[in-house]
């Protein structure tokens, strides 16, 4: 078994953690042990738990460790701990959407991700925070404080899967689920500097999460390196006939191609987003230059790409969004209105005043620009966004965080489906992550992580922790 | 939108008790809804499906 310290224990990665346990040079209690010290001392200041699940956490880890010792693995994350977006069931647990309305939701089985998590062997330690209902957000008027940015607590660690983020980040768990509808996994791993993969539509079920828009909902993994987010896709990816959204097809083996060079890899600049747009802060504009340079000098070949404008992506993911969130919402919003946060009733409610053809006019749009990004897609290997246009903005300045809310680059893959990295680009100068995106062909997740793993080698991305202990 | 239309639209939603409670909440929702319909473009092809709502790519 592994000597040292425990306190380095909380910044092993998923397979640097899987790999040591399975050589049985890890105990699984001692790092379960770590993690829960980690969270004893910091939570308190992140609030990335709603519910830290503890004690059986501790017995989980410690049936993990009797079964490596006898040289039974239950999967490739044997012993490894996960966080839980608290809007995905665990059987036992209230799935609460950190909502009053959901409060006492327990949940009576495991949603097919967790599900696959368990069964690769990875412990459930809790659930964690979310903006309500994964759309109202950070709210000081919950059951529940919102998550807080491990890099500076004074600051949004983005969301709407804002515990995942800040929890991975700050090292209380190596990894976490998180969904994404507008950008949710994507928007707090470009403020806390982690990796966050929105996957191609379809291809993690659904089943088990509570919903927010029906033809846009995608669950994702959040992790602190490239090659932990490619093996937990690996785990959770995969077909499910239960789920009506879920795309037909295998599970991709993402990792195997994470080392190899891009050399010669077409990567379309979508440079129009933040510099018409939405214009960035220089800062952002600047480090979207590095990672472009980077890539060239690594041996990528880069060229602009045009596609519908960001106002335009955003209006009809709002649109599908919001009527269809509205179909979900809509008896509780009419009996009990007070039992949500100001921000999720007013996002909400907005559902109630579009009209049917609304609705279908930007479902037809939608096919249209789906047509646009994979033409872009046919001429180039992967494209190259912004995901934030800022750096995140301080929690408790509400104007701020309207402001901020829609300078982004995700809504587009969510309307188009298509698979979408989102990583740190860098630090600004007050010391806040940057943040840079990757959008690949569907079901290609494996390219979006080969260049972001050439971007992370080169920036060293991974070596990055947050200044909290 | 007026304040009368949003008063009406939002009845007959059934948000006659936000109404009572949240009415600066259920403006503000009106209002988002109207502003954004305003940045679409209208697909020009009156064939221009809207089905499937979402099917990524051909599967197998």
């Amino acid at each position: 078994m592994r000597d040292g310290p425990l306190t380095e224990l909380p910044w092993l990665g998923v397979v640097e953690a899987a790999q040591a346990i399975a050589a049985k040079d890890l105990s699984p209690v001692d790092l379960m042990k770590s993690l829960l010290e980690r969270i004893a001392a910091l939570d308190p200041r992140l609030n990335a738990f709603i519910r830290l699940d503890a004690e059986p956490a501790m017995q989980a880890a410690k049936a993990a460790e009797t079964e490596a010792m006898a040289g039974r693995l239950r999967g490739p994350l044997h012993g490894v701990p996960v966080g839980i977006k608290d809007i995905i069931d665990v059987a036992g647990l209230p799935t609460t959407g950190h909502s009053k309305i959901l409060q006492d939701n327990l949940a009576t089985a495991d949603a097919v991700c967790v599900q696959k998590l368990r069964g690769a062997g990875a412990i459930v330690l809790g659930k964690l925070s979310t903006h309500e209902f994964a759309i109202g957000g950070p709210s000081f008027d919950l059951p529940w404080p919102p998550a807080r940015n491990p890099w500076n607590t004074d600051h949004h660690p983005g969301g709407s899967s804002s515990g995942s983020g800040s929890g991975v980040a700050a090292g209380l768990f190596p990894m976490a689920l998180g969904s994404d509808t507008g950008g949710s996994v994507r928007n707090p791993a470009s403020c806390c500097g982690i990796v966050g993969l929105k996957p191609t539509y379809g291809l993690v079920s659904r089943r088990g999460v509570f919903p927010l828009s029906f033809t846009l909902d995608h669950i994702g993994p959040m992790t602190r390196t490239v090659a932990d987010n490619a093996l937990m896709l690996e785990v959770i990816a995969g077909h499910d006939p239960l789920d009506p959204g879920s795309a037909a097809t295998r599970n991709g083996h993402y990792a195997a191609g994470l080392e190899r060079s891009v050399r010669d890899l077409r990567v379309g600049f979508i440079r129009h987003f933040h510099e018409i747009d939405v214009a960035a802060e220089p800062e952002v504009t600047a480090a979207l230059e590095h990672v472009a340079r980077t890539l060239q000098m690594e041996g990528a070949e880069l060229r602009d790409v045009k596609l519908p404008t960001l106002g335009e992506f955003g209006a009809v993911n709002r649109v599908i969004l919001q009527s269809e969130a509205w179909a979900i919402h809509g008896p509780w919003l009419r009996e009990r209105p007070g039992d949500y946060g100001q921000l999720a009733r007013r996002r909400l409610m907005a559902g109630a005043f579009f009209a049917a053809g609304d609705y279908v006019q930007a479902q037809r749009r939608r096919l249209e620009m789906i047509a646009e990004v994979e033409e872009a897609l046919r001429e180039h290997d992967v494209l190259l966004c912004a995901s934030s246009m800022d750096p995140p903005c301080r929690i408790d300045r509400p104007a701020d965080i309207e402001r901020t809310y829609p300078r982004q680059a995700r809504t587009p893959f969510n309307v188009t489906g298509h698979p979408a990295l989102a990583m740190m680009a860098g630090l600004s100068v007050d010391g806040l992550p940057l943040s840079v995106q990757f959008v690949g062909r569907y079901f290609d997740e494996a390219t979006l992580f080969q260049v972001a793993r050439a971007w992370e080698q080169a920036a060293g991305t991974d070596k990055k922790r947050p200044p909290i202990v | 939108m007026d304040k009368a239309t949003i008063e009406v639209l939002a009845r007959r939603a059934g948000l006659a008790k936000a109404l009572a409670e949240f009415p600066e909440d259920v403006a503000a929702a009106a209002k988002q809804a109207a502003d954004v319909m305003a940045k679409i473009k209208q697909p020009t092809d009156p064939a221009a499906e809207p089905w499937p709502p979402m099917r990524a790519g051909d599967g197998l």
